[in-house]
């Protein structure tokens, strides 16, 4: 008989909550908070409690799978990368693409990039980052020159006012509003600025319910009252920022008045918001989707960095400009450099100098121009130039907006090669679907949104045959005749993600079996950083960017007089790949439904659980009512999980202009009976 | 105390007295309930940090230590318990979980620090061995500054708490106590499923129904919630009417039962109608 606790990550958001898988002779008996984490505290959501259910689900994939005549057939592993090393090599680079993943390990991201860039010659290659907070990376690296959370999770609970903007934490990342709330009741101010009455809601001193899209509007006019006030910080100003007299003229224009009328936000509370965030002696902002996720989601971060540094609350504790990165791995899976642009720690493909470093340690002569980002791969394969697609752990065929084109596109491939742990929408496409191992049965790192490097532990053996992902890429890149991928272990993989990366530069996992590292941790002796941007910004000054609000791509009209937005519920998590496999999860909500108004509701003339159509210019969903007063008039919210009535088959994928992020959070849709 | 700890359990397991040793173990900095099954193991027991040793593991619903004696009958359990890890133990035998005949208790004391943080009556179990006693701290001090408001006040003051709930179930997971195969708070009869918050009160007041008769006062509900809801307030005001009203105290005698099953085939109980 054996027993143990192994200390693992939660697999769902950027939290990051630490836990224990009981494991008795090989088999997991149940999940145990971790008590000394700092962030978790001992403390889980239901999804984290109930965490182990779905590892040993029966519908887990146990062999490899080769498509034949429209059906899977079960096939070695052998033969199933012999079929994809031979295949992948039919094209070249430009045609060739492969999805990495924010549920995959450090490592595992490490290797896909390298494997992309190595074996297929291609920067095509990206992840679903590129749909929730792109627009974060962007944006936060022209305001301070680094993308990422400024401060740490557990610091909110000493900040005297805090700014919740677009981000129902208490639903998406409920251990990190317990912090919000502890504040809270330490007398800290919150302001909640959220088009829907979320949770947080019910505590806040100051709701500001503004219409979808138009939240530049409503920051500028928070700075415009500051500013007017005398309330912003002139030494931070002065000594740590740059263009901040651009920034003061263009929001003259932003009067409460006229944000009032942009985005329905009285302006008596936009006055007092903004009194009490400009006077608090620390103030944060937390913000998530409901800024990034726009067509301006660049524009929307970068003025929340320009409040932020308005009023000088960058660099010290209880501060900050505080993304909430959705997945367990989002933040690492950027970091270490599954994006089209950048090798790991954001060294740019483009720069000669950084690519000769990565030429010398790879062997292997690089490719200098950026590759295709997510949404672009789609609109490529729907067009015939992108024609093979490498997916790994990511299920575009739920989680990407207009999901009618993504079936196009990816129906279009010559070939596709999915690996996950689930027959996922996407992989029901593929011509080869490789059984990967799960959370619970690797070792490997993940970085959670506070820049936080935690360890995971393989508590039990892969089920079947599956294998880790970093595995299944060696014997590929093998196959293919690769000799970078010789590695005996994760610790090796990271080994090698430190020499090439600066911002993991100390890290190890010697140092990480004892305690998690905030990067940027350069050296073997460095303590890692809680709070970035502390004496001086990571690009030098700090820059204010003076930004006009403009209106989001599609806008309510006669044909389409509902704006719809889009999110998730406590309850499951993203494509439902994970959490529709949890009974208790599955008790609480079955499967999707559409929150509407009672006033909107009466007008249509439908009840509570009556199903509705929903229609936009991409296409129509059948789905179960849910009348609330949680959604204003004229809005309607759908949480994106379901697959059987999927939200993004109504979504816009209009992109922001540089972060080529799609705009989930507004489009005009119809609401009819039946 | 932790080093005549370790010696002793050496001792037990080397003398083939007992046959396995359930504690907590430390390992790269991490402490958790752990099987010592051979003496060199137990250089790595630890006794400082607080962390319960009998717990429900689901989705089996089963106690931890019921599904060590399912799964090796006869195997003989030594047990590191604190006050409140006793309690549990006497509790979960009473309830038929367990077999205590085959656990033997090894109990230490916690020290005065340790009992006010946890704000427990009894720190020590009955069985101690290990470490001396400190006084407990009288139930009534977590409840008595809410009792002297006025009713309006405190239905107040539970409802902004309660309405903080996330529905984690984490005060039912962390609960020693909490093995029913078929949980009141998970069914839409009581509240309706898949919204934050639950509805007032029921979601919560369905477990503390359920725990009137059987909280041990570890206080793992309220360490377990994320959102900090002083769920002892209630559990303690239980515990102690349970005491007052029946002279019954959950945790304390094997053989005492519970005055909600005795009393059910006969007249409610006269003082209590008065009460109410």
């Amino acid at each position: 008989m054996r027993y143990d606790n192994v200390p693992t990550v939660c697999p769902y958001c950027g939290a990051g909550c630490r836990l224990y898988l009981q494991i008795l002779d090989q088999e997991i008996i149940g999940v145990l908070p971790v008590k000394s984490h700092a962030v978790s505290q001992g403390k889980l959501c239901i999804k984290g409690w109930n965490a182990q259910e779905f590892v040993p689900h029966k519908d887990r994939l146990l062999k490899p799978l080769i498509k034949r005549n429209g059906r899977f057939e079960e096939a070695s592993w052998d033969e199933a990368l012999e079929i994809v090393a031979k295949r992948l090599k039919d094209y070249p680079p430009e045609a060739v693409a492969v999805l990495s993943s924010a549920k995959c390990t450090n490592e595992e991201n490490f290797l896909m990039q390298k494997f992309a860039r190595v074996v297929l010659g291609t920067n095509n290659v990206d992840h679903c980052a590129r749909l929730c907070h792109a627009s974060t990376v962007v944006g936060l690296v022209k305001s301070f020159g680094s993308g990422a959370m400024t401060n740490s999770i557990p610091e909110l609970e000493n900040s005297k006012c805090i700014l919740v903007i677009g981000s129902n934490t208490a639903e998406q990342h409920p251990l990190v509003a317990r912090y919000i709330m502890r504040a809270k009741e330490k007398g800290a101010t919150l302001i909640v600025a959220d088009p829907r009455k979320i949770t947080l809601t019910h505590f806040a001193d100051f709701h500001l319910p503004q219409r979808p899209g138009t939240d530049v509007a409503l920051l500028n006019g928070l700075m415009n009252v500051i500013i007017s006030e005398g309330l912003e910080n002139k030494d931070f100003i002065a000594e740590r920022t740059e263009n901040f007299e651009a920034l003061k003229d263009m929001v003259k224009k932003y009067t409460p008045d006229k944000v009032e009328r942009i985005t329905g936000v009285p302006k008596d509370k936009l006055i007092q918001a903004a009194r009490a965030y400009a006077k608090s002696p620390a103030s944060a902002i937390v913000y998530s989707m409901g800024i990034t996720q726009h067509t301006t989601g660049v524009d929307n971060v970068v003025s929340c960095a320009n409040l932020a540094m308005l009023t000088g609350n960058i660099g010290k504790p209880g501060t900050g400009v505080n993304p909430l990165r959705g997945q367990v791995n989002v933040q690492g899976a950027c970091d270490l450099g599954a994006l089209p642009n950048v090798y790991s720690g954001y060294q740019s493909v483009a720069d000669e100098n950084i690519r000769k470093k990565f030429e010398d340690a790879w062997h292997v002569k690089l490719p200098p121009k950026p590759g295709l980002t997510v949404v672009e791969m789609m609109k490529e394969a729907e067009k015939g130039n992108l024609k093979a697609l490498y997916i790994m752990g990511e299920n575009p065929m739920v989680s990407d907006p207009d999901i009618g084109h993504v079936k196009k596109g990816l129906e279009n491939l010559d070939f596709l090669v999915v690996q996950d742990i689930f027959m996922s929408e996407t992989a029901a496409l593929a011509d080869i679907v490789l059984p990967a191992a799960a959370y619970a049965e690797r070792d490997g790192t993940m970085t959670s949104t506070d820049r936080r490097v935690q360890l995971l532990n393989k508590a039990i053996e892969p089920a079947g045959e599956s294998k880790p992902d970093w595995l299944i890429i060696c014997e590929l890149a093998k196959k293919m005749g690769s000799r970078e991928f010789d590695y005996s272990s994760t610790s090796d993989i990271m080994d090698e993600m430190a020499r090439l990366t600066p911002l993991y530069g100390g890290m190890s996992y010697e140092r990480l079996r004892v305690r998690e590292l905030q990067w940027p941790c350069p050296t073997k002796d460095h303590p890692g950083t809680p709070i970035l941007h502390k004496e001086k910004f990571t690009r030098g000054k700090g820059q204010f960017l003076p930004i006009e609000f403009k209106e989001p791509a599609e806008l309510p009209d006669e044909d389409y007089p509902f704006i719809l937005t889009t999110g998730r519920t406590i309850f499951h998590f993203h494509t439902g790949t994970m959490s529709r496999r949890v009974s208790a999860l599955n008790r609480e909500v079955p499967t999707g439904y559409v929150e509407i108004n009672s006033k909107d509701a009466e007008k249509i003339g439908i009840k509570d659980g009556n199903v509705v159509s929903i229609t936009t210019r991409r296409g129509t969903i059948q789905i179960k009512t849910k009348i609330t007063p949680r959604v204003n008039e004229g809005v309607v919210f759908i949480p994106f999980h379901f697959a059987e009535c999927a939200a993004n088959i109504l979504t816009n994928p209009a992109l922001d202009p540089t972060a080529k992020i799609p705009e989930f959070k507004v489009c005009a849709c119809r609401v009819e009976k039946g | 105390m932790e080093d005549e700890i370790r010696r002793h359990c050496k001792g037990l397991l080397s003398e083939k007295k007992i046959d396995v040793i359930w504690g907590l173990r430390e390992k790269d900095g991490f402490v958790a309930p752990y099987l010592f099954q051979n003496p060199e193991e137990l250089d790595s027991l630890v006794v400082s940090s607080k962390y319960p040793l009998s717990f429900t593991c689901r989705p089996s619903k089963e106690t931890i230590l019921s599904i060590l004696q399912k799964k090796k009958p006869g195997l003989k359990i030594g047990v590191i318990a604190r006050g409140c890890d006793e309690r549990a133990l006497i509790e979960l035998a009473k309830s038929e979980q367990i077999n205590l005949d085959l656990i033997e208790i090894i109990g230490f004391a916690c020290d005065r620090e340790q009992a006010q943080e946890c704000v427990c009556f009894k720190p020590f179990p009955q069985n101690l061995k290990f470490g001396t006693k400190v006084e407990g701290i009288a139930e009534e001090k977590a409840f008595q500054d809410l009792m002297a408001t006025e009713l309006k006040g405190r239905l107040k003051f539970w409802h902004d708490q309660l309405s903080k709930c996330i529905k984690c179930y984490g005060c039912r997971n962390a609960c020693p106590m909490c093995f029913c195969k078929d949980c009141r708070m998970e069914q839409s009869v009581y509240t309706e499923t898949g919204w934050l918050p639950p509805e007032f009160p029921l979601f919560q007041f369905v477990r503390f129904y359920h725990m009137a008769d059987r909280c041990i006062e570890c206080g793992e509900c309220e360490k377990a919630c994320p959102m900090d809801i002083p769920l002892r307030k209630i559990t303690k005001y239980l515990r102690s009417k349970m005491k007052e009203i029946f002279g019954y105290q959950a945790g304390l005698d094997p053989k005492q039962k519970s005055p909600i099953l005795t009393t059910l085939d006969e007249d409610p109980l006269k003082e209590f109608q008065d009460e109410i």
